[in-house]
């Protein structure tokens, strides 16, 4: 069991963070909203110039650790790129990358991006993506398949893994954008971070947040150890996430006041780019409900089994 | 009449409210009638998408349509409402005939009186408690013929911390020249009228030198820019104030009492409108949720059924509040906190079964309220309830101050 991430993935991941700070931070999901077609252009320089395309998550402890890394450096941006899903592409198929479907309408945030697509259910039957629908909001857009096999349970528990953890960077963001914008905007002649009612709502979120931070670390060496738990652990992880999501923006937007949800703060970007993580390819009630099938009776191994 | 066709009013007819009184037996029937006869069956779908002319023409028309039918203001008392007299000051529609009415417009899912709303309850009330004759007689009519309201209070530095605002209002003679800017005020693009408080003695304590004044939109030096929100919606806007110019006898109270004239009524918001938003969450806004919620399944079930218990308690809190019964000092904080919060918590649920083409349906019926069926943007809108209006920690400083009697935080200021 591994729960913190190696120092070279850590150092890895602020390596990352000021790769895509360098190359436009808030505006390239700004830019990405403008012209979605853009989206390779403006994200896949620095991707390649940070060896993301080396990394090898599927078979090397290093890399996932460092895939992950990457992962949550880009949720902190916002990045507007498939990245996680990218990272967790399938070795036996010919695909750019692989995204967890579930439901009667599959989607996934990849419109605008000429990429080629496998996708698998939690029950491990693969298809190829063989046609999209219209770009809908968060560059999420509906997709046809093509069946391919029932082979891919392999693939699962890393799809759904490294997701949660862009997810997580999304988190880290807006807790450090609302300490910030609380610790500055003065209501009552005193900076709202000194109410102690203020302070107590960014704990419950930063307890979730950092919740999820363990889970995440766990749910990523289960995924790449070949354990029978491991899809389990990864819904788990799904479920703790988006959880954590929604206390954490609830409290980052209801602390921001009515400004956070006008785009010129960054908190109102970051929390919509974050719903298409949310919601596909399956919901909070939806999530908990894969899980019990998984987990039957039997439940979690746990951290120490 | 065909008998058939007879039907489904005669079974409506039986349908009795038990704990209504013989008269409001009988106004329950009146007001179902007129419901029956005057609500546009097909207003939800008419108006989704439609524009800001459509809207606003929609809506004037509306509530012309309530008002001559005595509904528009029931709140009003009967000398400026039209209608018989009355006592006093008393409304012009008994407290129990206006829980009748709301209910019945919530049952049978009228349109909501979004652009009217400040006008017949701020502006109403402000000009009822401190305005002159004159000013009443200027004003009450005209919100009656259509007149639209917005409230100019918030800032850029003052939200919760209301008594913090800057924008200046300096007397030159017979007026006023103001400069400043208002944020967060709602629909302000349509309106002929804001309500606007100001700084007029910059040296005094900050909550006495504010004064309250009535401003002409139309006035050189007011310009109105509405702000976009996440979800693409315009309807706050800032209002930046350059060298306007108002009148003195505009001023609406005495000077330097502003303050005290909006707290005397901005109370306005939390009574008969409370109720009506909770009628309307229970129909319009439930209703739907339980027709459309997968119910086969448990656990939606079980949270339908307490969503259920949580919106009968609301209703009964804001019943007992319009109606007077002995409650306590924070009960109208309780009631806004309340409603916020399960508000936020219904529309946050329903977003979640309805699966993820439920996030892209980013139009709503306008004239709709905050439970209009399109989830996300209700969900979004929730907001408008736990941030304005006095911020939910607001709420709850003013229950645990006035309510349970607990000292005030301690403060730096």
């Amino acid at each position: 069991m591994i729960l913190e991430l190696s120092d070279d993935a850590l150092e890895y991941g602020r390596q990352a963070r000021q790769a895509f700070d360098a190359a436009g931070g808030d505006e390239l999901v700004l830019q990405a909203e403008k012209a979605p077609g853009a989206r390779e252009s403006l994200v896949g320089p620095v991707l390649a110039g940070l060896g993301a395309w080396e990394l090898d998550p599927r078979s090397d402890a290093d890399g996932v650790e460092a895939a992950a890394a990457l992962c949550r450096a880009a949720g902190y941006w916002a990045v507007p790129y498939p990245l996680a899903e990218r990272l967790a592409a399938p070795t036996d198929l010919d695909a750019d990358g692989v995204i967890v479907v579930g439901g009667e309408r599959p989607a996934a945030a990849v419109a605008g991006l000429d990429l080629r697509w496998a996708t698998v259910d939690v029950a491990g039957n693969r298809a190829m993506v063989s046609g999209h629908g219209e770009i809908q909001p968060g560059f999420v857009t509906e997709l046809e398949l093509s069946s391919v096999d029932d082979a891919g349970s392999g693939d699962v528990a890393l799809a759904l893994t490294l997701p949660c953890w862009t997810l997580l960077g999304m988190l880290d963001r807006a807790i450090e954008l609302t300490v910030a914008h609380v610790t500055l905007r003065k209501q009552f002649g005193q900076p709202l971070a000194s109410f102690q009612g203020v302070q107590f709502q960014l704990t419950d979120a930063e307890v979730e947040r950092s919740g999820l931070d363990i889970l995440a670390k766990h749910a990523l060496w289960s995924a790449t150890g070949n354990r029978p738990d491991a899809i389990a652990d990864a819904l788990a992880l799904r479920l703790a996430a988006i959880e954590a999501a929604d206390v954490v923006f609830r409290v980052c937007h209801q602390l921001h006041g009515a400004v956070g949800f006008c785009d010129e703060t960054t908190l109102s970007w970051l929390s919509r780019h974050s719903q298409p993580l949310r919601r596909l390819p399956f919901g909070l009630s939806a999530t908990r409900e894969e899980l019990a099938d998984v987990a039957g009776r039997r439940g979690l191994a746990g951290l120490f089994a | 009449m065909n008998p058939a066709e007879a039907e489904p009013a005669e079974a409506e007819e039986t349908h009795h409210n038990p704990s209504d009184s013989p008269q409001q037996a009988r106004f329950r029937r009146e007001v179902r009638q007129w419901c029956r006869e005057h609500i546009p069956r097909d207003w939800r779908v008419t108006q989704s998408g439609v524009d800001e002319a459509e809207f606003v023409r929609f809506q004037k028309a509306w509530f012309a349509e309530l008002h001559s039918a005595g509904y528009a203001v029931p709140h009003w008392p009967a000398e400026w409402a039209g209608g018989p007299p009355t006592r006093g000051g008393d409304p012009v529609m008994s407290v129990e005939n206006q829980d009748v009415l709301y209910q019945e417009l919530a049952a049978h899912d009228a349109p909501r009186l979004v652009l009217a709303f400040v006008g017949i309850h701020h502006a109403a009330s402000t000009l009822l408690v401190a305005g002159t004759e004159k000013q009443r007689r200027r004003h009450l009519p005209a919100i009656l013929d259509g007149e639209i309201w917005v409230q100019g209070f918030s800032e850029p530095e003052a939200g919760s911390d209301l008594a913090s605002l800057r924008t200046t209002a300096r007397r030159t003679g017979d007026s006023f020249v103001v400069n400043g800017q208002k944020l967060w005020a709602s629909g302000a693009r349509h309106a002929d009228w804001c309500l606007l408080l100001a700084r007029t003695d910059p040296d005094a304590p900050k909550r006495k030198g504010i004064s309250y004044f009535l401003m002409d939109m139309s006035t050189p030096g007011v310009d109105v820019r509405p702000i976009r929100n996440a979800v693409g919606d315009s309807h706050f806007c800032e209002i930046f104030l350059d060298d306007v110019v108002i009148p003195a006898d505009n001023l609406i109270g005495a000077e330097n009492a502003g303050w005290q004239v909006a707290q005397a009524t901005l109370g306005a918001e939390r009574g008969m409108t409370m109720l009506e938003l909770a009628e309307r969450l229970a129909h319009a806004g439930f209703r739907r949720l339980v027709e459309t919620a997968p119910v086969d399944d448990p656990v939606v079930a079980d949270r339908l059924a307490q969503f259920e218990i949580e919106i009968t308690g609301l209703r009964g809190m804001c019943r007992r509040v319009v109606e007077g019964a002995a409650g306590g000092p924070a009960d109208a904080s309780i009631v806004k906190l309340y409603y916020s919060e399960l508000l936020q918590r219904l529309t946050d649920f329903a977003v979640e079964i309805s699966g993820p083409h439920a996030h892209t349906a980013l139009t709503k019926p306008m004239s709709s309220g905050w439970e209009s069926g399109s989830w996300v943007l209700d969900f979004v809108g929730s907001w408008e309830w736990t941030i304005p209006g006095g911020a939910s920690e607001i709420q709850r400083s003013i229950i645990a101050e006035r309510g349970l009697g607990l000292p005030r935080e301690p403060s730096v200021a």
